[in-house]
């Protein structure tokens, strides 16, 4: 090639990687810095004026009880809601396993939760967990039991809220899980089948350990994403009853948007990120290890 | 004997998966029942599972108040987002596949996409307010436009990256053979041949922008330029919830995802199993 076109050649990959390249720098690593600059000063809402402060923030931060709580919170329902969609996407995909009539009617359905917007889905629950006229209590004082306050009782909301998301994101496990199993060879099962093993056996045997590696995939993308919790709270409870549905997300928020304690809303960023990345690393090294 | 449990067994079967199929089907015909409703009968405390005097009402009170604007707003926003993504995830991809860069930015940029797409994007919503701020794009379509790029953007680069990579080079070596530009083949040769991943990861970027709700309530605040989620967010947030109206809202934000929801499976699960692999 010639000199020419050889530069031609380069610039075209430049231009075409351009664009994407600067937008993405532009909204997360700009960013990013500003966080953790930011989380070093103290910053003054009225005057703009700002001091650095050291680890002041990280140090208020980590003895607010408020902080800690949110942080329990994460977990917890990170925990539940993630090992939860994940246990009843495996099961979804095991029922919906073969064919029969109406299977592709079956997943349709099974896929609507997951495409409808979050605002919509809490809607609809808050009607459900509404302490008067929801369908639950509903339910329970015809059964003779007393009525619940499922997002008004703080030892229950957060678990109203598991349920929401867990209503919402199993079938996106559902849908992985079952693009693993449809990856099997059919050659495996017949194997098994005339060694004369059972079905439970098979499905112990052969069918999840060929699906670990998606099922530890799927509680990756779970784990990191419900971590995240925002929207839920926000809609569902406000961060309420008594702080019991408070999440890092919406600690983060409150101090940004509401106390414009940019430095200690920027400190708590700095800490989720680092939580978030141990997360992330401590589920690739175990995928990458069965990769092997 | 034998036939008996195989009856049973069937029987089982399809009471378990009516059963979740009923879980999951339940809330999304409150939607309709609630949205049919009268505000008296809605309240009442005895939920009634059909609409006893079933009335258009709550859909004409939304109209009235303008939903159409906010799903205009919604229409626009998450339809620009999606093409943008789109667009800059195909040239942006193809030249990773295609191009060695120096001091191994390729993989950089690829580890750092991963990256963004899992942390917590309120982390970004602080700074990010202050510089939209500063330029402008705060209270305006355009600036939920640019700030939906941080999830579908990073979804879209690693999905159509997996399409390109799996594409043999041959097709684009001939074409430059016969003296094509690199421009040219990008457009009449890879752009074809890639079409149905493209399609998918547009179905993808489309429902992540058209539920997106966190940087539409912090970045505009105007009631002329909610989209639809934060709409729906501040009906919740309302002392005397006008339920009725609220489901008629979400039933109507649903509608365009649920018409195509055939499409929109076939699309996810072939999406899914291609990345998968």
């Amino acid at each position: 090639m010639k000199n020419k076109d050889r530069i031609s050649y380069n610039s075209f990959f430049y231009i075409i990687f351009a664009p994407a390249l600067l937008l993405v720098l532009f909204l997360t690593a700009y960013p990013l810095g500003t966080v953790l600059h930011d989380s070093f000063f103290r910053y003054d809402f009225i005057t703009g004026a700002k001091d650095y402060i050291g680890f002041q923030n990280y140090i208020r931060i980590a003895g607010d009880e408020l902080f800690q709580r949110s942080f329990r919170n994460t977990l917890v329902f990170t925990f539940f809601a993630s090992v939860l969609e994940v246990f009843f996407g495996v099961l979804l995909a095991f029922l919906l396993y073969g064919s029969f009539k109406g299977k592709k009617a079956a997943s349709l359905i099974i896929i609507f939760p997951m495409i409808i917007s979050t605002m919509v889905i809490c809607a609809v629950w808050q009607i459900f967990y509404h302490y008067e006229i929801g369908l639950f209590n509903y339910v329970l004082r015809n059964i003779g039991m007393q009525p619940v306050g499922w997002l008004t009782d703080q030892r229950i909301a957060l678990y109203s809220i598991i349920l929401v998301d867990i209503w919402q994101w199993t079938p996106f496990t559902f849908l992985i899980i079952q693009a693993g199993m449809s990856s099997i060879p059919y050659e495996l099962f017949e194997a098994a089948r005339i060694d004369g093993a059972k079905k439970t056996q098979i499905a112990r045997t052969i069918t999840l350990p060929i699906l670990s590696t998606q099922i530890l995939l799927v509680l990756m993308l779970r784990t990191l994403d419900t971590f995240r919790l925002f929207d839920k709270v926000y809609a569902l409870t406000g961060g309420g009853p008594a702080n019991s549905t408070q999440t890092l997300s919406f600690y983060i928020y409150r101090e940004g948007f509401s106390f414009f304690n940019f430095g200690r809303a920027s400190a708590a960023s700095v800490i989720t990120l680092f939580f978030v990345a141990f997360l992330a690393m401590f589920y690739l090294r175990r995928l990458l290890r069965e990769d092997d | 004997m034998h036939q008996f449990r195989l009856i049973i067994k069937r029987m089982l079967f399809w009471m378990i998966l009516l059963s979740f199929l009923g879980l999951i089907l339940i809330p999304i015909y409150w939607m309709l029942n609630t949205s049919l409703k009268n505000p008296r009968e809605v309240i009442s405390s005895v939920p009634t599972f059909f609409p006893h005097d079933p009335t258009l009402e709550n859909y004409g009170k939304v109209f009235q108040a303008g939903i159409w604007r906010n799903f205009f707003n919604t229409v626009m926003v998450s339809f620009s987002a999606t093409l943008i993504s789109i667009l800059l995830a195909f040239l942006a991809s193809y030249a990773l596949v295609r191009y060695r860069f120096p001091f191994s930015i390729n993989k950089l940029f690829l580890i750092w996409v991963l990256a963004v797409r899992i942390l917590p994007p309120i982390v970004l919503a602080v700074p990010l307010f202050n510089i939209f701020n500063a330029v402008g794009l705060i209270n305006s379509l355009s600036g939920l436009v640019v700030a939906f790029q941080i999830y579908t953007l990073p979804y879209s680069i690693w999905i159509i990256y997996g399409f390109l990579k799996a594409l043999p080079i041959e097709f684009e070596e001939a074409a430059t053979l016969d003296g094509a530009s690199p421009l040219r083949v990008l457009v009449s040769v890879v752009a074809p041949l890639v079409r149905t991943g493209v399609i998918a990861t547009s179905i993808f970027a489309l429902i992540l922008a058209w539920n997106e709700f966190m940087f539409a309530l912090l970045f505009v605040r105007t009631p002329r330029l909610l989209t639809l989620p934060v709409v729906i967010s501040r009906y919740i947030g309302e002392y005397s919830t006008q339920w009725g109206e609220l489901m008629a809202i979400g039933l109507l934000a649903s509608l365009p995802i649920l018409l195509f929801s055939n499409f929109v499976y076939r699309q996810l699960t072939e999406g899914f199993s291609m990345s998968l692999k």
